[in-house]
């Protein structure tokens, strides 16, 4: 994994369904659930595809060999398709895994008499040559670069074959069937961070039959193992999705402490999906979305600034609450996203670089409170680490220590890095990737600020591959911009400051520390705990003293859900749909 | 007629030409990488160079514009790049579609406002005429995105006579297209009132409507028989001129009624680099102009005998 690329996230997309061989009471009254997609999907081809719209609906039709525990925070992988987790060699270097057996692919014509067989070791080794195949995979190839013994020979051979050449006369080294349910994997180190590859949707386990019968419209005509089918793909209408009847999931036992008091383990155990169908229409803008939702046409809506104004009354400490008026009938939720907003400050800069006084003043002129209150109504943490909070090796795990809004000190340090009362220092310039209102709004804000230490600040905003290639190319002083986790691991946030990870890769400042490199080594490949924290520690003190980057806002993601939908917890890893339950007698009251 | 529409034609393959040259610089050469934003932030140098030769955009600049000539010619514009969908087929389902929620309150908003600048032109500066030039000069100066929300919320929201958003094909899609035909009915019936208006009040100012009324002609004949032609080639000109636009103008009523038209199809397209997708739009819309302004033209000397084509 030596370039990471951002993991799709889920999003408040939704839809299940009912199988054919429903029982009685729920061929009675399907349990329906309505959420809507907001975004278009690229491709319902796991392995080509790797955008938010297209991941979460891969997840539903597929499966994958890891996957995300839905109550358990942090994040912690879970076997899915495999009986249990991959073992590791006494050397670290082979894994050795099982595949449940049983789990049949849906019914398609693709398969002999249209009956969908049982999955198998050879399907694995197929989804893993397509995903090292540069003629299929180019988003999300990343996540094993490096990885497995052979594969990236593999990979080299896809890339120089001609279009439709079959390769599988090439064996993959590091691949080794052992039966038809159990095989092993070689990586070329050890390598805990391999296993969050297994969990990402462009390595779910599609069937090579299907593959072959549809070729390019294999993208629109998925067959799975997941909990949901779909039978009609409509891009821009609405998806149906129906359950399953033979998938091999259950309801979790195991959750996070507080999930058994708000009643989210009574369904341990169940069979899943628990609802029928999942309706999912595509709507992209919010006033048609709130609306549907209001009227009780939809169960569940993630929250825009403007409905967030309306509909939520911020409590203090990090509280917030339904307003009034819609407290008795909806429900909210909120939960710290993965992705992490900062400020880079290019090192090479040949004013900010060399001056380390300079960068420490302009850190505590950001007042990311402020901001957050001022500008995002609360929607948002202030960052001590450069790790979100829902990930393991968070600032609350290694007693991080922030910096924070001072202009006083900000003052004295501008004075100490030769510019008392900012005389004789140079504009500085900030850049951003956009131009919308809220960016400009966080200029101004951020502007008025450092103006009050004497520090003068302009701003270049530009359209979003024009900032990107700005930033790739060192060609800037300041930059405002973020990160998204590719895996549930705290190393893929801090490697964004590793040295050897410097531009065009994702250390953007161009940051480079002994001490820091060090750090980052030694953790790298650790398992989470003090010993682990202790180099998280190391890094954030380097960070905080040296300000390669300033750190900002862990953003808060809110929703509401209709009180009828049960089971519901933010899972930004593993889709929510296959757990959530509907009571329709509730859901036709509330809409009665 | 024959010759000319021949000549007319030749005389829009430099035109079209032009267009391509244009729309393939401003999208091949200078417009942002497909490929950065197909890859996201981070893309590496090997996976950017893959999905350029998979998309042939490491081919030399005229091969690809050679290229594009012949996707022109032979109205095959291959593939999206972003979904790999035939854009024949996406283009051809979406522009139905977009027809469908366009050209309704088109035809309708036409003959409405004909009726009723017609209507209002014979009560100039009376309490009619003045009335509608507040309400309609009121009506114009409020967004078309002004009109969808309110009246979403208050038409379909409150009152419950329309679906919120949504679309069914065949018969079904009446029950979702209604609230969208009501809205681009309203937005359009100010602007095309007035227009139709002040045309037809600059026929019943002229010396023929004069001369018919000092023989005698009723009001209603020298509306009908004498105003209402002549005003016919600007009516002409800026329905049929408008025509090629309707599809896309469509955009708005699409993305807020969740329609899946031809419209978003393009806005989609611009926000995620899908270039094959903003040539095939540009090229046809460029070509529908020239075609309808033909048609335009043929029109006028259906509409006035004075008008010789040649």
């Amino acid at each position: 994994m030596q370039r990471r690329r951002r993991l799709i996230l889920t999003a408040p997309l939704g839809a299940l369904v009912a199988g054919a061989a429903v029982s009685p009471a729920r061929a009675a009254e399907p349990k329906v659930l309505s959420i809507a997609r907001t975004e278009q999907f690229d491709s319902l081809d796991p392995t080509r595809q790797f955008d938010i719209g297209s991941s979460t609906l891969v997840e539903m039709l597929y499966s994958k060999l890891l996957a995300y525990a839905y109550l358990e925070r942090p994040y912690k992988l879970v076997p899915d398709l495999l009986l249990a987790m991959p073992e590791l060699s006494a050397d670290k270097l082979t894994y050795a895994c099982t595949l449940r057996t049983g789990v049949r692919f849906r019914d398609d014509p693709c398969f002999k008499g249209g009956q969908g067989r049982e999955l198998n070791t050879d399907d694995v080794l197929y989804m893993l040559r397509r995903y090292a195949d540069a003629r299929i995979n180019n988003k999300s190839w990343f996540a094993m670069e490096g990885a497995v013994v052979g594969l990236d020979a593999y990979r080299d051979a896809t890339r120089k074959a001609a279009p439709d050449a079959d390769l599988e006369q090439i064996e993959i080294a590091g691949f080794r069937k052992v039966d038809a349910h159990r095989f092993t994997i070689k990586l070329t180190r050890d390598n805990p961070l391999f296993l969050f590859a297994l969990a990402i949707s462009p390595t779910a386990v599609v069937p090579a039959e299907a593959v072959r019968m549809y070729k390019d419209q294999f993208s629109v005509h998925p067959v799975g193992t997941g909990p949901f089918e779909l039978n009609a793909v409509e891009r821009k209408g609405t998806l149906r999705f129906t359950r399953y009847t033979r998938y091999h999931g259950v309801y979790p036992s195991v959750g996070a402490p507080g999930d058994a008091e708000k009643g989210l383990l009574k369904d341990a155990g169940k069979k899943l999906p628990l609802a029928d169908v999942v309706e999912m229409p595509l709507i992209e803008e919010a006033q048609p979305a709130a609306l549907k939702f209001l009227r009780g046409e939809l169960d569940w809506r993630g929250l825009d600034r403007a409905n967030f104004s309306k509909m939520i009354v911020a409590q203090g400490d990090g509280d917030f609450k339904l307003a009034a008026e819609y407290a008795s009938k909806f429900s909210i939720y909120w939960a710290p996203s993965q992705n992490v907003s900062y400020t880079g400050i290019n090192m090479k800069d040949p004013l900010l670089g060399k001056n380390k006084a300079l960068r420490q003043a302009l850190a505590r002129l950001f007042d990311t409170r402020g901001r957050i209150k001022v500008l995002l109504n609360g929607r948002g943490h202030a960052l001590k680490s450069i790790v979100p909070l829902g990930l393991p090796g968070n600032e609350n795990e290694t007693g991080a220590i922030g910096i924070e809004y001072d202009v006083p000190a900000a003052k004295r340090l501008v004075a100490a890095a030769g510019f008392p009362d900012g005389r004789g220092l140079p504009v500085l310039t900030v850049s951003y990737g956009g131009s919308d209102a809220d960016t400009r709004n966080a200029f101004d804000f951020l502007k008025a600020r450092a103006a009050a230490a004497g520090v003068q600040l302009k701003v270049e905003y530009m359209d979003n591959p024009t900032f990107i290639k700005s930033i790739e190319g060192s060609n800037f002083q300041i930059a405002s911009y973020g990160w998204v986790a590719d895996y549930a691991d705290a190393e893929n946030f801090y490697q964004l400051l590793y040295s050897k990870n410097t531009a065009p890769g994702p250390n953007f400042p161009a940051f480079a520390n002994a001490a820091y490199d060090r750090a980052y080594e030694a953790s790298r490949h650790m398992s989470n705990g003090p010993q682990r924290y202790a180099h998280f520690k190391t890094m954030n003190d380097i960070v905080r003293d040296e300000v390669p980057v300033i750190l900002e806002i862990n953003s808060l993601v809110f929703g509401i859900t209709q009180r009828w939908v049960k089971n519901f917890k933010r899972n930004f890893l593993q889709p929510e749909y296959m757990f959530l339950d509907v009571d329709m007698a509730a859901k036709r009251k509330g809409l009665s | 007629m024959t010759a000319y529409i021949l000549r007319r034609l030749l005389l829009a393959v430099p035109t079209v030409l032009g267009v391509a040259l244009l729309t393939f610089l401003l999208f091949n050469a200078f417009g942002p990488d497909p490929v950065r934003t197909a890859l996201g932030q981070h893309a590496t140098p090997e996976a950017i160079a893959n999905l350029r030769q998979q998309w042939g955009l490491d081919r030399s600049l005229p091969t690809q514009f050679v290229g594009f000539l012949g996707q022109i010619v032979s109205f095959d514009y291959g593939k999206s790049f972003v979904t790999g969908d035939d854009l024949g087929t996406q283009l051809r389902a979406g522009a139905l579609v977009s027809l469908s929620v366009v050209a309704p309150p088109f035809l309708a908003g036409g003959a409405i406002s004909i009726g009723l600048a017609l209507f209002i032109a014979r009560h100039r500066e009376g309490l009619v005429d003045r009335g509608a030039r507040v309400l309609f000069i009121a009506g114009m100066s409020v967004s078309a995105l002004v009109y969808v929300l309110v009246m979403q919320y208050v038409l379909a929201f409150k009152l419950g006579w329309f679906p919120i958003s949504g679309y069914e094909s065949g018969t079904a899609a009446l029950r979702y297209l209604a609230l969208p035909w009501l809205v681009l009915l309203v937005v359009q019936l100010g602007p095309d009132i007035r227009l139709y208006r002040t045309l037809f009040l600059d026929e019943a100012a002229a010396d023929y409507t004069r001369t018919a009324r000092a023989k005698g002609a009723s009001d209603g004949r020298v509306m009908w028989r004498h105003i209402l032609p002549n005003a016919w080639i600007p009516i002409i000109t800026t329905n049929v001129t408008t025509i090629p636009f309707l599809i896309l103008g469509s955009f708005l009523m699409e993305r807020f009624f969740s329609i899946p038209g031809i419209g978003s199809l393009t806005i989609d397209a611009l926000s995620r680099g899908d270039l094959p997708i903003l040539k095939a739009v540009t090229i046809l819309s460029a070509l529908a102009l020239v075609v309808f302004n033909l048609i335009s033209d043929l029109l006028y000397a259906w509409a006035d005998p004075r008008v010789r084509l040649g």
